[in-house]
């Protein structure tokens, strides 16, 4: 446990706490329940995606493209239960596949192709928008399953199902990235591909594993988000990539790759919907909201990038205490 | 007025310590206008750090630096260049994707009254500049697309753009064939003419021969012979470059046995192996021996399955093997430790447990999920027997001495069990006391029966520790003889005589 719970959760879980403590001063409907069980189900599907794209972020490369496979996927989706008549239960299933599928091809691209993953996710980002919008003529798809808004909606023991979704998903990234081969890969080859290289890690095929998983939590998110809105259309998921990745770096994941804890992740997707949770209940309107979200990712990869003088701010303040207690 | 002997630049007394190696110890240094000196030395002598100083990179620790006799402090690469020192560094400082023009003036654009870059004054002056080189470059030429000595010559050409008093040139024949050394020459003994100073830094010592007026020669840091102390012809200087203390420090075992680990045949690969063949025995260490750019790199990374075989074929324990890349390799029981530990080798991002297990995951795995005690296990195991420092488990490895980082890159091929270690300069940039545990490491690699091909270009160290050496010549291995047979002298002689009509023939079939 000690492996998960490491030092590099402290600044992304004291950054949520602050952010919380300052929306609270606010408001003081924050703290009521009702939006605080709200907040988790708004969270819950940036927060999915964010444990793809932070996993790509670890082997050093970058995921553009989460955003318009959301609305592509939610189209496919529909299309299958609406119009082709599948049952739920094989299209949950299908259109996971789909996603990691889809991820996997822009992986191979990427490290087999050579193509910057940079380049490879923002054609797809493009491409896939397009893709969405050939589906029903553009327009989106309403009421397709009756079994499929207690996915998102649904209760367990009184705690949203979106809870547990969070809950087995980062249970199992955190497996993966601290208990397996896979995830010791993931991060030596973000850490020094060439070292990886040297040592007969398959660099390219673990790259191209990253972005399958990426694609993988893309199709998990756009099944809440059709199962939210009991639809699917081409306009879902907008800026969803970014706040996905803002959600990693805000976590402490470097864009350097190699470096970073995947529950940190979590803690920066909550730092952001807190956020934007305040400005909602403040009476914010939506343009002041996607400044905010554009000053966050601004502010998350400057800490990124001034990192060192951070850390030696920090701990000339309190890093002395956390690592005595560490000790 | 400055008289005659009053050098333009004198340099007294400088020392400059690193973390555990005192690189310069009093090294005086002095520079006549109209003169080429030649600064030798066998690689870690401090040639590098003294270069460093005179160009400004960095501040000696102590010592006197006087211009045309009067004191100065050449506080930064730019005072450097105000006062008139152009470096041509080994590595070059070119833009490779700018023209001819602008990398000759970069930095210093010519620029018209309206303060916008003269673009017709930058080619017309470079195309002067490299005129009076006597050199055939188009200063609007993309710098990238020319041969590599031609880049070289590029590089030249801005020094002599800026109208510098002193050139220091390093290593500046790495990169260049014949015709462009001789071309070189002509304008070193052109510039000279008209009075510029020249350091001339090289390890190829009959074109030293050729070139230079006086000597001073490094050992450890110190000046062991000073300008007119030694005559200049290569067994002058390579007897000055020895000294008398080679064998002190190498705690070399033999451990070879009969039986051949490794056979290379007629190794041939596009990225620079002409004709190799080799074999390797069980519990030896051949050494490897040529200048840089010999090839000896390239025959490791042939061996290795980086750079597909051409020609020739590799037998390892008996059996033919064709690695396609470094994966198969690795498998069959090789190893690689590279020359560039920083870039190459470790992961930065790791403890030592996690730089340890990094080539067996597969081995210290089930079903994909790790066997973490296994890991720490092996990793304090190793740590002890290495007597690695208990730091690197701590933090991550990025705060560890060069040798302590050098001995984790090793232990990891002990933690996989690799049979054949390619071990690419060792010891490099690391102080004696890690020189002598890596020593003591390959000792303990043998004795257990592991076979080691030693790159190495510190000629004492590649004589001492190997049972066997190879001299290789532009990518052919010339011939292998016992280590015990080959004299100091031979190995240096023999290795910096890259341009012999013998090996232009070999070159050219």
């Amino acid at each position: 446990m000690k492996r998960i719970f490491d030092a590099q959760l402290i600044g992304p879980f004291a950054a949520m706490v602050i952010v919380a403590l300052i929306v609270a001063a606010t408001t003081d409907r924050f703290l009521n329940p009702g939006n605080l069980s709200n907040l988790f189900l708004q969270v819950s599907i940036v927060a999915l995606i964010a444990i793809g794209a932070t996993v790509v972020i670890f082997a050093a490369g970058i995921d553009l493209s989460s955003g318009s496979m959301v609305a592509l996927l939610t189209m496919i989706l529909a299309q299958m239960l609406k119009f082709m008549g599948l049952p739920l239960m094989l299209a949950l299933p299908l259109i996971l596949i789909v996603g990691g599928m889809l991820g996997l091809c822009l992986g191979i691209i990427t490290s087999y192709g050579r193509i910057p993953s940079f380049i490879t996710t923002l054609a797809a980002l493009i491409a896939f928008r397009g893709l969405a919008l050939t589906f029903n003529n553009g327009s989106p798809i309403f009421s397709l399953d009756p079994g499929l808004e207690p996915i998102f909606y649904g209760k367990l023991a009184g705690i949203p199902l979106p809870f547990f979704y969070l809950l087995f998903f980062y249970g199992l990234a955190a497996f993966i990235m601290n208990f397996t081969k896979l995830g010791r890969e993931i991060y030596a080859v973000g850490g020094n591909p060439a070292a990886a290289v040297l040592t007969g890690i398959n660099v390219r095929k673990v790259q191209a594993i990253t972005f399958a998983i990426a694609g993988f939590m893309t199709a998990v998110g756009a099944v809440l988000m059709s199962a939210r809105l009991n639809s699917g259309s081409p306009n879902y998921g907008q800026t969803l990539e970014l706040q996905a990745i803002a959600a990693a770096v805000v976590g402490g994941a470097s864009l350097a790759g190699g470096r970073g804890n995947i529950l940190a992740t979590f803690m920066g997707a909550m730092t952001i919907v807190i956020v934007q949770n305040g400005l909602n209940l403040n009476a914010a309107p939506s343009s002041v909201q996607n400044i905010v979200l554009g000053l966050i990712i601004l502010l998350a990869v400057g800490i990124d990038m001034w990192r060192a003088e951070l850390s030696a701010l920090l701990s000339s303040l309190f890093g002395r205490t956390a690592l005595q207690k560490r000790s | 007025m400055m008289s005659e002997t009053t050098p333009l630049w004198e340099f007294t007394n400088i020392s400059k310590a690193y973390p555990g190696v005192l690189a310069n110890d009093q090294v005086c240094i002095k520079l006549m206008k109209g003169s080429i000196h030649g600064l030798l030395g066998e690689n870690g002598c401090g040639k590098s750090t003294m270069i460093k100083t005179l160009s400004g990179v960095q501040q000696p620790d102590s010592g006197q630096i006087l211009h045309e006799g009067k004191e100065v402090n050449i506080s930064g690469p730019l005072a450097a260049r105000d006062m008139g020192i152009a470096t041509v560094f080994q590595e070059f400082s070119i833009v490779p994707t700018l023209s001819v023009g602008e990398n000759i003036f970069l930095g210093n654009m010519p620029r018209s009254r309206l303060g916008v870059i003269d673009w017709r004054k930058v080619n017309s002056e470079s195309a002067r500049v490299l005129g009076e080189m006597d050199v055939d470059i188009h200063p609007e030429a993309i710098t990238g697309d020319l041969s590599v000595g031609e880049q070289q010559l590029v590089e030249i050409a801005k020094a002599i753009a800026m109208d510098a008093s002193m050139i220091i040139l390093d290593e500046p024949t790495a990169a260049l064939g014949e015709d462009e050394i001789e071309q070189l020459h002509q304008l070193l003994r052109n510039m000279r003419s008209r009075g510029t100073a020249i350091l001339y830094v090289s390890h190829r010592l009959d074109e030293v021969e050729r070139i230079v007026d006086e000597v001073t020669i490094l050992r450890n840091g110190r000046v062991v012979s000073a300008a007119g102390e030694t005559e200049i012809n290569v067994s002058e200087i390579v007897s000055a470059m020895v000294g008398g203390d080679v064998g002190e420090h190498y705690p070399k075992e033999h451990n070879t046995s009969d039986e051949v680990v490794l056979r290379a045949t007629g190794l041939k690969t596009k990225q620079g192996v002409s004709d190799a063949t080799f074999d390797l025995k069980r519990g030896e260490v051949l050494g490897l021996g040529g200048v840089l750019g010999s090839g000896r790199t390239e025959i490791a990374r042939a061996l290795f399955g980086v750079d597909p075989l051409t020609d020739g074929s590799v037998e390892l324990g008996g059996s033919p093997v064709r690695f396609r890349n470094e994966m198969e390799a690795i498998r069959a029981g090789m190893a690689l430790v590279p020359e560039n530990r920083k870039t190459d080798g470790l992961f930065f991002n790791f403890r030592a447990s996690g730089n340890i297990t990094a080539a067996s995951l597969a081995e210290i795995s089930k079903l994909g999920v790790l066997d973490l005690a296994a890991e720490a296990d092996g990793t304090e195991r190793l740590m002890k027997d290495l007597e690695i420092s208990a730091q690197a488990e701590a933090k991550t490895v990025n705060f560890l001495s060069g040798g302590n980082q050098q001995k984790i890159v090793i232990a990891r091929w002990l933690f996989a069990d690799a049979q054949v270690l390619i071990l690419d300069e060792p010891t490099q940039g690391i102080d004696i006391g890690a020189k002598i545990a890596v020593y003591k490491l390959m000792n303990a690699l043998t004795r257990a029966g592991k076979s080691i091909v030693l790159i190495s270009s510190d000629h004492d160290e590649l004589l001492a520790m190997s049972d066997r050496v190879a001299i290789v010549q532009h990518g052919a291995i010339k011939r292998v003889v016992n280590a015990n047979d080959l004299s100091h002298d031979d190995l240096v002689r023999a290795s910096a005589d890259p341009i012999g009509h013998a090996s232009q023939e070999q070159v050219a079939s």
